[in-house]
């Protein structure tokens, strides 16, 4: 971006107008919202101050070190179980069980960047089909029509490529880019599909298919999924509105941050979050107002850990509902190699999906409806290939093995199956009562099991790839089976959205419910779980939420 | 405030023991110290740091039977040796012990099924490959084969896939710009063809 950013460094004993912890998907909005709307704001971060020269296409680094999603100053583990009768452990294998990226920009940044806007039908399915048994099932307090106008400005603020498909909802304007250039494994979804008789459609990213907002259009070097991108063609808030957040010379940013706390006062109003600086020293920056932007699990466990014997459940928890209805977002994948090459390590992941199985269709005998995409998924880096992108049946080593590496790896793809979770209370977040992180934090406790329609749905999408694979000639296909995931990369639902304060955590404009000079905004306020591509409407939501908290400011009514 | 860098002190920390998969993962940021000395002293045939010259022989029959030579090149050739040398003193640190024990058990089965052989390295292939078959599924080996991929295909400042070598096996050519069309079903659609 061609903005010059302004520097500047508020005293943490004076208030500023408003603390933001996390600069992610929302995090990064709110910032530029409010400090162009002439707030002083200071955001803070536990992850580094990455920028487009620091990364790379280094798998070692982002696949097998997670540098991306590690703590970059100390160990924070977390612990995972299925249900409340296991002890959660810490995996030493692989990634973190709620696998979310640190640093400026927040999951924007490693994020694959696909943009599906929630649908009508999404606010209200619990009044068009009735509650489902042992479920949080519930409409949002806002209607599609209310945060239309918001997905649009993510559109054309963020910068989303794409163009109108058959089963989309209704929009005020056009996609600002075109799609982005369609890949072999896009061709050969639209052919296995069409062959179907379904309707593939192009897919919108938030990667930059021509130049827009002085940032340039994608390269096509491959790495986005798991990466930052070298160019800035990737629409992450780092190279959206971080930039425009710090021209203002009102909005500083704070990377190397880590909150432990925010701190209340006698009259229940939040006073001060308590931070770890870049130095490792104890700080707490004043504040008229705060506002947790720090993910569907981050915000949840900062909250619980804010409790206080006015607030002995946790900040803003009188509901009971911090950190429960978890919701990741149910997937499956298929696998398909051909006989010529795609060369799918190029280029962005998706250009190609199919929205016809979006809708809940009774005839299923489950709830659930989702999307499919055609991608090379984490397995188009040649490290992750070499791993797990062989058949299940394939050697392991020696020269058979070494014949498929070479044979496999431009005639693969992947098809993924991403579909709705059910909110379900024994799905959440809490502290883990025995460990904590080197800060002494208590470590994040993750709890979840996908519902059985869920898996049925994904089931169900898979079914449909594997026809759509070998309806497109596929010479072989497989599937991965569909188990309970164990790796949310979604995180929703765990603060939701909602006018009752006894079945929400925060009213529909984001403010706490419990706390006036409190407000949630990002994955945690979502009341369903939408089919699969979330960071849209967590960003259609901060724009909206911006414009409510900055009049709430001005008028005095926080 | 002005832009700060990622915080590049490493924490060592001994977080667990190998999985049966062979993943060891360590949740710190432990970053290379000198990715570029490791290809450096690839170039130079340089010394061992983590390894005997005798395991540094070892090492390098087993990833050969990982990734063989054939028309190209196997593992060893391609630098995994390197690699494992490298990573051996970072954040493969906690596996070494593991490795050489499993090295030294290799050289306990091989004079025992082939008295007089002097040990792993000194075998026939097929020989090799023998002894390896009943092991493949052990830490030690899954390891292996974890280290040998990761070698392998890495960038080549991590020490292995020399010359890219591991690149050209797959197919895949590092560049950080393309243009369509990517592949044969793409370049085709945009013809207007079928396929």
């Amino acid at each position: 971006m061609s903005q010059e950013k302004k520097s500047v460094a508020f005293d943490t004993r004076k208030e500023v107008d408003f603390v933001i912890i996390g600069s992610g998907a929302s995090g990064g909005i709110l910032a530029k919202e409010l400090s162009t709307a002439g707030f002083d704001v200071v955001v803070l971060e536990q992850g580094p101050y990455r920028t487009a020269g620091d990364f790379s296409h280094d798998e070692m680094k982002v696949n097998i070190l997670h540098e991306m999603t590690n703590h970059p100053g100390w160990s924070d583990p977390q612990t995972f179980r299925h249900d409340a009768s296991e002890k959660a452990t810490v995996r030493n294998s692989g990634p973190p069980p709620a696998l979310y990226a640190r640093g400026v920009g927040g999951s924007s940044v490693h994020f694959t960047a696909n943009y599906w806007r929630l649908h009508p039908v999404d606010f209200k399915e619990r009044s068009m089909l009735g509650s489902i048994k042992g479920t949080g099932f519930a409409d949002w307090p806002i209607s599609y029509e209310e945060l239309e106008p918001y997905y649009s400005r993510v559109d054309w603020e963020i910068g989303v490529s794409g163009a109108p498909g058959p089963f989309d909802p209704p929009r005020s304007r056009p996609y600002p880019v075109p799609p982005l250039p369609l890949k072999s494994s896009g061709a050969l979804l639209e052919k296995g599909a069409k062959e179907l008789g379904l309707h593939p459609q192009a897919a919108p990213m938030a990667i930059l298919s021509q130049p827009h907002n002085n940032r340039p259009s994608c390269m096509h070097c491959g790495f986005c999924m798991g990466y930052g991108c070298e160019a800035n063609a990737k629409s992450s808030t780092l190279a959206t509105m971080i930039p425009l957040a710090e021209a203002t010379g009102r909005c500083e940013i704070r990377p190397l941050s880590t909150v432990y706390r925010i701190e209340t006062d006698d009259a229940g109003r939040v006073t001060e979050v308590a931070y770890i600086d870049a130095q490792g020293a104890q700080q707490a920056q004043k504040a008229k107002a705060v506002i947790v932007a720090a993910n569907g699990g981050e915000t949840p466990r900062l909250l619980l850990m804010s409790d206080s014997a006015r607030f002995p459940n946790g900040l803003a928890n009188h509901s009971g509902l911090v950190g429960k209805y978890l919701m990741a977002n149910a997937h499956s994948r298929t696998e398909a190699v051909f006989d010529q090459p795609l060369n799918e390590y190029k280029s962005v992941q998706v250009t190609r999906i199919i929205h016809d199985f979006y809708e809940n269709d009774p005839a299923r005998g489950f709830y659930g409806g989702g999307g499919i995409d055609a991608r090379p998924f984490v397995q188009g880096a040649p490290v992750m290939f070499s791993l797990n992108g062989l058949p299940p049946d394939a050697p392991r080593w020696g020269k058979a093995h070494k014949d498929l590496l070479r044979h496999n790896y431009t005639r693969r793809m992947s098809v993924l199956g991403s579909c709705t979770s059910l909110a379900q209370e024994s799905n959440n977040i809490t502290l883990d009562p025995e460990l904590k992180d080197t800060a002494g934090r208590p470590a994040m406790r993750i709890t979840y099991s996908d519902h059985a329609d869920d898996l049925a749905m994904a089931g169900f999408l898979q079914d449909r790839a594997v026809e759509i694979l070998q309806a497109a000639g596929a010479n072989t296909v497989w599937r991965e089976p569909v188990t309970r995931t164990d790796v949310l990369a979604h995180l929703l639902g765990t603060c939701r959205m909602g006018s009752d304060p006894a079945t929400s955590v925060v009213d529909p404009f984001h403010r706490s419910h419990d706390v006036p000079n409190l407000f949630i905004c990002d994955g945690s306020s979502l009341v369903t779980s939408g089919r699969g591509q979330p960071t849209m409407t967590i960003q259609a939501l901060a724009f909206r939420a911006s414009e409510h908290i900055a009049g709430f400011a001005r008028r005095g009514e926080i | 405030m002005n832009k700060q860098k990622t915080n590049r002190r490493s924490f060592l920390y001994e977080t667990g023991k190998l999985a049966g998969g062979g993943w060891l993962a360590i949740n710190t940021p432990i970053l290379l110290a000198a990715g570029h000395a490791a290809e450096e002293q690839r170039k130079a045939g340089g010394n061992w740091v983590n390894m005997t010259p005798g395991e540094a022989l070892a090492f390098a029959a087993v990833v050969d039977q990982i990734i063989p030579p054939d028309d190209m090149p196997g593992a060893s050739d391609a630098g995994v040796v390197y690699f494992i040398d490298n990573v051996l003193g970072g954040f493969m640190a906690a596996a070494g012990g593991t490795l050489k024990q499993g090295l030294a058990d290799l050289d306990t089965a091989a004079i025992t099924a082939f008295p007089g052989s002097g040990g792993f390295a000194n075998l026939e292939f097929d020989q090799q490959t023998e002894l390896l078959q009943p092991i493949d599924e052990t830490p030690f080996f899954s390891t292996m084969i974890y280290l040998t991929h990761c070698g392998m295909f890495a960038l080549p400042s991590w020490g292995g896939n020399k010359d890219r070598a591991g690149w050209t096996l797959l197919g895949f050519d590092n560049r950080h710009a393309w243009q369509p069309p990517f592949g044969y079903y793409d370049a085709l659609a945009g013809a207007g063809k079928d396929f």
